[in-house]
């Protein structure tokens, strides 16, 4: 009986606690070594792509993830590093790796038509060689 | 109709047992059961609420885990498969009381028993009588459905409601003795316990005269192989299902082997007349009543309401609870009265009318039930795709486990949905006329007066089923 009461509160421990730190622990090393940007797609009216301008370090490999948290559609566009995604639902979360290999500014953009302002809804990724990569919101 | 027989077909006394087979008597009186499916549904709810704190309040809920798993999948396995068919078997396997159950026992699987009772840590005071019984439950059921507008587009708002029923079980379990809590305050309960009167299981004695021999009565105060009865039932007096929560202590506690569990006919507890209420009357009607509203609001046509109900705005919002409380406390309610007083005229018997309204009341249970299963209908052939998206990324962190994150939106028979759904409802009102019929002559006794009598509660019947289909096909 006592065997199977530790059994059981290991269980429960582990149905909680150890479910939290599991999830915790595998979303750290997926993302292990990589630069994490999460973006938010936002209409221009509510707030645009937040951040807008997102700093990178060239040859850093970069994980984009990429957040509709509203109730239309948006897409992404990143056309200098050949990064698409056609359609973002709303709620969705998409994931992009990619490495940028070159310094500059890149423009990137939603491509579904999600408002009046869709045409406004863009921001920018600047590379830099530097090491300084904080990423500023609008 | 025959008398004695479900739709003039099957006996009401037909019972198959079970737990006749022994490898299911085995399985019950183990006390890894319930606590193995208790334990799964902690983890399931540890994901759910993870989802919904790192959900939010502004995410879409069509891709939250929470959202999907509590308001897509649940509430329609409990609405069409679990309560219908299982009676309380949620209950068995509910985690929301798990953490004050384990508190008050400071035991998960033994049992703590010395000198001929089982030991409890709190206080295990009384619940007051004056509400022991269906009513706080009524009006916190009622009102939780006040957020329904948030609870299905707001992850946090399902965080909250969920963590608020944990934190007052523990409360109330350190309080109060074993399931007072679910019994008498958990918004799921009320609905529970009155629609398992329909459902196909049932735990019952075997035979009463092995129980009337048997002094010391296990079930109820239990031994070192259980707990007394958590619901604070006397199990071997059961004859209704509405407040046994089949957590299967009688039948570990049970000397003689004289608990069983049984598929029966269903219905047949609506037409016990025994300890029936105005409370349990209340709750068949409010749940019809919110069935009623929850598919014009969220369901129908009408983009206006749902506004109102997801709080567009201040005075939007507050029109939609008045229109649904006073729908839900007062319009039908009322309606129903004058059927019944209508019924009690027609009958021409000396009954009095709160009695002829209370066990009237039984007879919208099946049409109730029936209503949830069409809405629940409406609920999952739609939106079912989406849970295979939330399973693949539970925390809307990016993941993909089993490579459905991004698994478009798929309807599944909406083409022929509204006719699902007039099925269910036919069949449920079928129901609904069976039992009216033998409640009239429960009622009014003389088999004229009783044809008489149940007449105005048909139309009522039909009445409803009309508007319900009207709003389904309309």
């Amino acid at each position: 009986m006592r065997g199977q009461e530790i059994v059981a509160v290991s269980l429960a421990v582990l149905a909680t606690v150890g479910t939290i730190a599991a999830a915790l622990w595998y979303d750290h090393r997926r993302d292990a070594g990589r630069e994490v940007v999460e973006l938010l797609a936002i209409q221009p009216k509510n707030g645009n792509w937040q951040p807008n301008e997102i700093r990178l370090e060239r040859g850093r490999p970069v994980r984009l993830k990429i957040r509709n948290v509203e109730t239309v559609s948006h897409g992404f566009a990143l056309p200098d590093f050949g990064i698409g995604i056609a359609e973002i639902k709303p709620g969705e979360v998409h994931v992009v790796d990619f490495t940028p290999d070159r310094t500059g500014v890149f423009p990137f953009y939603c491509t579904v038509w999600c408002s009046n302002e869709h045409m406004a809804m863009a921001g920018r990724v600047i590379v830099t060689e530097s090491v300084a990569r904080a990423s500023s919101g609008r | 109709m025959r008398d004695g027989y479900v739709l003039g077909l099957i006996p009401e006394t037909w019972r198959f047992e079970v737990t006749q087979f022994p490898w299911v008597r085995r399985l019950l009186k183990s006390r890894w059961m319930p606590l193995a499916l208790i334990l799964f549904n902690v983890f399931l709810f540890t994901v759910i609420l993870m989802a919904g704190f790192f959900g939010g309040l502004t995410s879409p809920g069509n891709y939250n885990f929470g959202i999907m798993i509590v308001w897509i999948l649940w509430w329609v396995l409990l609405m069409t498969v679990l309560v219908p068919v299982f009676s309380r078997f949620w209950c068995t396997m509910c985690p929301l009381p798990f953490l004050g159950e384990w508190l008050q026992r400071l035991r998960l699987f033994s049992v703590r028993y010395e000198r001929g009772r089982n030991l409890y840590f709190g206080l295990n005071k009384r619940w007051p009588k004056s509400l022991s019984n269906m009513w706080l439950m009524n009006i916190l059921f009622l009102v939780t459905t006040f957020a329904s507008g948030f609870f299905t587009v707001r992850p946090a708002a399902t965080f909250v409601l969920l963590a608020a029923i944990i934190a007052l079980s523990v409360v109330l379990s350190l309080i109060y003795r074993a399931r007072t809590f679910c019994l008498y305050v958990c918004p799921v309960s009320g609905f529970q316990g009155l629609y398992s009167n329909f459902a196909l299981m049932e735990v019952r004695v075997k035979d009463p005269e092995i129980c009337a021999r048997h002094k010391t009565k296990g079930c109820v105060v239990g031994n070192e192989r259980g707990y007394g009865c958590p619901w604070l039932l006397l199990p071997y007096a059961f004859r209704r299902n509405t407040y046994c929560g089949m957590c299967f202590e009688c039948l570990k506690t049970c000397e003689y082997d004289n608990m069983a569990v049984n598929v029966r006919p269903p219905g047949v507890d609506l037409l016990v007349d025994e300890k029936r209420g105005l409370d349990e009357a209340y709750k068949a009607l409010i749940m019809l009543g919110i069935a009623v509203v929850f598919f014009v609001t969220f369901q129908g046509p009408w983009g206006t309401l749902k506004d109102w109900a997801n709080a567009a705005t201040l005075s939007g919002y507050l029109a939609f609870i008045g229109l649904h409380a006073s729908w839900n406390l007062v319009v039908l309610p009322a309606i129903f009265l004058f059927f019944v007083w209508w019924a009690r005229r027609a009958a021409r018997q000396a009954v009095p009318l709160k009695k002829v309204y209370v066990n009237f009341s039984y007879a919208t249970v099946p049409l109730g039930l029936a209503a949830w299963i069409a809405f629940s209908l409406g609920i999952i052939l739609p939106n079912g795709s989406y849970l295979l998206h939330v399973l693949s990324d539970p925390f809307a962190w990016g993941w993909d486990l089993f490579g459905t994150a991004h698994f478009p939106w798929t309807p599944v028979l909406t083409g022929i949905m509204p006719y699902l759904m007039i099925l269910t409802l036919l069949v449920g009102v079928l129901f609904s006329i069976d039992i009216a019929l033998k409640i009239a002559r429960q009622t009014f006794i003389e088999p004229e007066a009783a044809v008489r009598g149940a007449l105005p509660i048909l139309g009522f019947l039909g009445a409803m089923t009309f508007g319900l289909m009207w709003l389904f096909v309309g």
